[in-house]
């Protein structure tokens, strides 16, 4: 037999091994030839020249490639060890590494190239698939062409080999390294050497769980004003990334080991099957998986955080456009306003209209103000917004010595809490009304030419109103002072409206809503589509690590299997115990990484929309979901293992 | 009483056009409280017999009853049920899991059966000192030599006071004075618990130790020993005089 018939036969014989390393390999290449199709398909330059898109993708594409690398070098890591007992036979009957080597290189070349054709082929059926989601997500009406694009195909085929070069060196230290002695025993001495836990075991694990409290307190505190420079707001974050990954590398290190031992100290020896199957073996496991974890519930963690933050941006889309313009249309001037009605009249389009005078009135807030606000420009001794009279709005009346305040954004309250009441005072040129705070209300009344894109509006008496409009200060006016809004009864008429709008060409002060908010969906849908995709990316990447390292795992464990069917264990008593098992080695990475970027999001969702639940909860629900399916996998996988252990 | 009763039973491996038949009609009884050896060169299909007594591997043909039970006809999961209520095993490999300590491994087949904790400690204490590990209880498999690891599947074989219990070249790995260790406790055990021990070896001094010796040769009994009155010396030659008739195989001592 010589080289070319044993590889071959190696081939043959090795290729349920890898199986799912060409898996591996084809969804890599398929997901990152896609993207780069998409990158270069001339019908995402809309896409790309509207709104620097070009850089995100870029960026985007980067990060696609770095996890690629890891995962297939991981994946290729795994499929090598398993096979460290036929290098160590091969190199026994007096192979020299180097030669070995170049049999597996071969093997290996014949795989990786035909699984990145396929790849490419699959990628680019997919793309065309993933180009029409896009267009959906951003509301570019398009019908979804594609082309074989060259470059696509170059550059991916470039990354790949680069990648091929670094899976073959790793490959080489790795026979480099063994001993013929140490090739026969990988698959023990990788596993950790089964100790007590000792003190400091317990001791890092007590600072994990510390430190990742620690960050989610400081994360907690960052917008609530403790943190006022650029600087300052900047360290601390570092210091949240910083302690809550540590903390949780230490957890993983520490903790669920001490924790697992306290469970099965107190069972005093007598463990049930799944106690054994699972505590046990995690117990063991865990630790030496320490740093793999931890690079999975972080990717987990900033995927979630990353999708939430967008999805929260797109679905607040149409909200914030309300929080701008309370009506569909704002006009600002009764020129524009009647010229508008006209083309509306023409159409039969049925609408309402809202009229209000707003003035601007400085207040005196400083005895309603919950903290100091150097790290705004405002100074609550004077605060300039807009006052509204109480007969404009339908549901309130209010009396002479009254105020209240109305569409209070959600991002202000955090910076500028306001108390529940207390006096406040109406500065006017001359005369100071002073005047009781009673309460705040959530609907916004006006648009935000007049609100300074959200600060809260006065609602006060009509004689108030009276009186500070004689007594107006023309300094801090407004060019106008009338805000008209006009409101379309059928919703579905709100696109022809917004035709004759848009056709009207007026003047940046008058404001659709329905353009408002497209633009917006535009604009985060793009986002939204890139963090989807590099989302899904770690996501998958993230699933197949943790079900690879459950097939070694059970692979490894099949002889304890063995022992427990011959004592007398059911297929479905290891199951269930296997089930446990799972649930742990699947739930624990998730659920820290759902609480990472639970934190995560709450500490900084003002900043991107208006509503933070139901986004959210819509992502981690649907990442759970996805996620879950890998779990799934590995318990059918443990199934075959099980019931061939006997 | 018989406690276990073989009639006619054959094994074979393969498919039709390259069938190997290992076992080809065998008959065995054994009785309450026995302590049986069965012997034979390696390929004899000794270990063969044993996996189907003892109901890891099924038979193409012929019955086995245990305690009046076809154990034959039961079904994958009935013969779970049945081997973690009346069959002990000790392994040539030991087979303890690497992850659980003395005690835990010990206890296993009481967990199955869901025995009271009460209970399951104070059978545990009794079979390990008898076996002399109970100090040993919360070290992990890989802190104890051989001979420890082996008297503690042996503790896991014995502490649901099965019916049976089988035993797979439970000295093979052993040095000769942790093996003479091991099989003192064994028969004593069979004498102080009256439990029925089936044990397959190639150590003619293994044997010595039991009432009787079966020894297969090509799939099939070839002879009989039994003990009796006799020294275990004596019944030691006895088993290497027929050892060396059947397999040319001549020990020296």
């Amino acid at each position: 037999m010589n080289i070319n018939q044993l590889i071959f036969q190696n081939l043959k014989k090795n290729l349920k091994n890898y199986y799912l390393y060409v898996f591996a390999l084809v969804f890599s290449v398929a997901l990152y030839f896609a993207f780069v199709t998409l990158q270069y398909d001339p019908s995402m330059d809309e896409v790309k020249g509207s709104i620097k898109g070009a850089a995100a993708i870029k960026t985007a594409s980067i990060l696609l490639v770095l996890i690629v690398s890891i995962f297939l070098l991981y994946a290729n890591n795994i499929f090598i060890k398993r096979r460290s007992k036929e290098v160590g036979l091969l190199q026994l009957i007096g192979m020299t590494k180097n030669k070995i080597f170049r049999i597996l290189s071969v093997e290996n070349l014949i795989l990786y190239f035909i699984s990145l054709f396929i790849g490419i082929f699959v990628g680019f059926s997919f793309s065309k698939l993933i180009i029409m989601v896009l267009f959906k997500t951003i509301d570019v009406e398009d019908i979804a062409q594609l082309h074989f694009s060259n470059q696509a195909f170059i550059q991916t085929i470039i990354v790949f080999c680069v990648i091929y070069l670094f899976i073959m060196i790793t490959n080489y230290t790795f026979i480099k390294r063994q001993t013929i002695l140490s090739l026969f025993r990988v698959t023990s001495s990788t596993e950790g050497k089964i100790k007590k836990t000792s003190f400091f075991e317990m001791l890092i694990g007590i600072v994990g769980i510390a430190l990742i409290l620690l960050g989610y307190y400081v994360s907690s505190k960052l917008f609530g004003g403790d943190f006022t420079s650029m600087n300052e707001l900047f360290l601390a974050m570092s210091f949240i990334l910083g302690s809550v990954i540590i903390g949780t590398f230490f957890f993983y290190k520490g903790s669920v080991r001490f924790i697992s031992n306290i469970i099965r100290k107190s069972k005093g020896g007598y463990l049930n099957i799944n106690e054994v199957l699972s505590l046990s073996s995690i117990m063991f496991r865990m630790k030496s998986n320490a740093l793999l974890l931890t690079i999975i519930t972080t990717v987990s963690a900033l995927a979630i955080g990353l999708l939430s933050l967008s999805y929260i941006a797109y679905y607040s889309a149409e909200k914030s456009a309300v929080k701008n313009v309370p009506a569909n249309f704002s006009m600002t001037n009764i020129e524009d306003a009647e010229k508008f009605k006209l083309a509306l009249h023409e159409k039969n389009i049925a609408f309402s209209e809202t009229v209000i005078d707003v003035i601007q009135v400085n207040i005196d807030a400083r005895q309603i103000l919950d903290s100091n606000l150097s790290q705004l420009s405002i100074d609550p001794d004077s605060m300039t917004i807009s006052v509204i009279s109480d007969q404009d709005i339908e549901d309130i009346d209010m009396s002479a010595d009254e105020t209240i305040l109305t569409g209070y954004d959600d991002f202000l309250s955090k910076f500028m809490p306001l108390k529940k009441s207390g006096p406040i005072k109406l500065l006017g040129e001359n005369e100071v009304i002073p005047q009781q705070y009673v309460g705040l209300r959530n609907d916004y009344v006006i648009s935000y030419n007049f609100t300074d894109g959200g600060l809260p509006v006065a609602i006060v008496d009509e004689t108030v109103y009276q009186r500070l409009q004689q007594d107006i200060n023309p300094t801090i006016q407004k060019p106008t002072s009338l805000y008209i809004g006009v409101d379309i009864k059928d919703d579905n008429q709100i696109k022809v409206a917004n035709e004759i709008f848009l056709a009207s060409n007026f003047s940046d002060d008058n404001v659709s809503r329905f353009e408002m908010s497209s633009n917006q969906k535009t604009n985060m849908g793009l986002m939204m589509f890139i963090v989807g995709f590099l989302g899904l990316t770690f996501l998958i990447t993230s699933g197949c690590i943790l079900y690879f390292k459950q097939m070694d795992e059970s692979e490894d464990e099949r002889p304890s299997y063995t022992i427990l069917r011959k004592l007398g264990y059911t297929e479905g008593d290891l199951l269930r115990g296997i089930q446990t098992k799972q649930l742990y080695n699947f739930g624990i990475p998730l659920i820290i990484g759902l609480f990472h970027s639970y934190f995560a999001v709450q500490s900084g969702w003002f900043l991107f929309g208006t509503e933070v639940w139901t986004p959210m909860i819509m992502v981690m629900v649907l990442y759970t979901v996805l996620y879950s399916i890998f779990g799934i996998l590995s318990v059918l996988y443990y199934k075959k293992v099980i019931k061939a252990a006997l | 009483m018989n406690i276990l009763e073989a009639n006619k039973i054959a094994k074979s491996f393969g498919n039709k056009s390259n069938k190997e038949e290992v076992l080809k009609g065998i008959d065995i009884t054994i009785k309450k409280g026995e302590f049986v050896s069965i012997m034979g060169a390696s390929g004899s299909g000794k270990t063969t017999l044993l996996n189907v007594l003892s109901s890891i591997d099924k038979v193409s043909f012929g019955t086995i009853k245990i305690n009046n039970l076809e154990m034959t006809k039961l079904k994958e999961k009935q013969l779970a049920e049945f081997r973690k209520k009346y069959l002990g095993f000790i392994f040539q490999e030991y087979n303890l899991l690497d992850t659980l300590t003395v005690k835990e491994n010990i206890l296993l087949p009481l967990s199955i059966t869901k025995t009271p904790k009460k209970e399951a400690n104070q059978k545990f204490k009794e079979v390990a000192t008898e076996l002399g590990i109970y100090d040993l209880k919360d070290k992990y498999p890989n802190e104890i030599s051989g001979g420890q690891k082996q008297r503690t599947s042996a503790a896991r074989a014995f502490i649901h006071e099965p019916s049976i219990i089988f035993a797979d070249e439970p000295t093979g790995a052993l040095d000769s004075k942790s093996a003479s260790d091991l099989l003192n406790k064994l028969s004593d055990l069979n004498q102080k618990r009256n439990s029925t021990i089936i044990m397959v070896t190639h150590d003619p001094i293994a044997a010595s130790y039991c009432n009787r010796v079966i020894f297969i040769k090509d799939g099939q009994i070839y002879t009989q020993l039994n003990r009796g009155e006799q020294e275990r010396q004596s019944f030691l030659s006895d088993i290497m005089k027929t050892q060396g008739v059947l397999g040319g195989v001549h020990y020296e001592h």
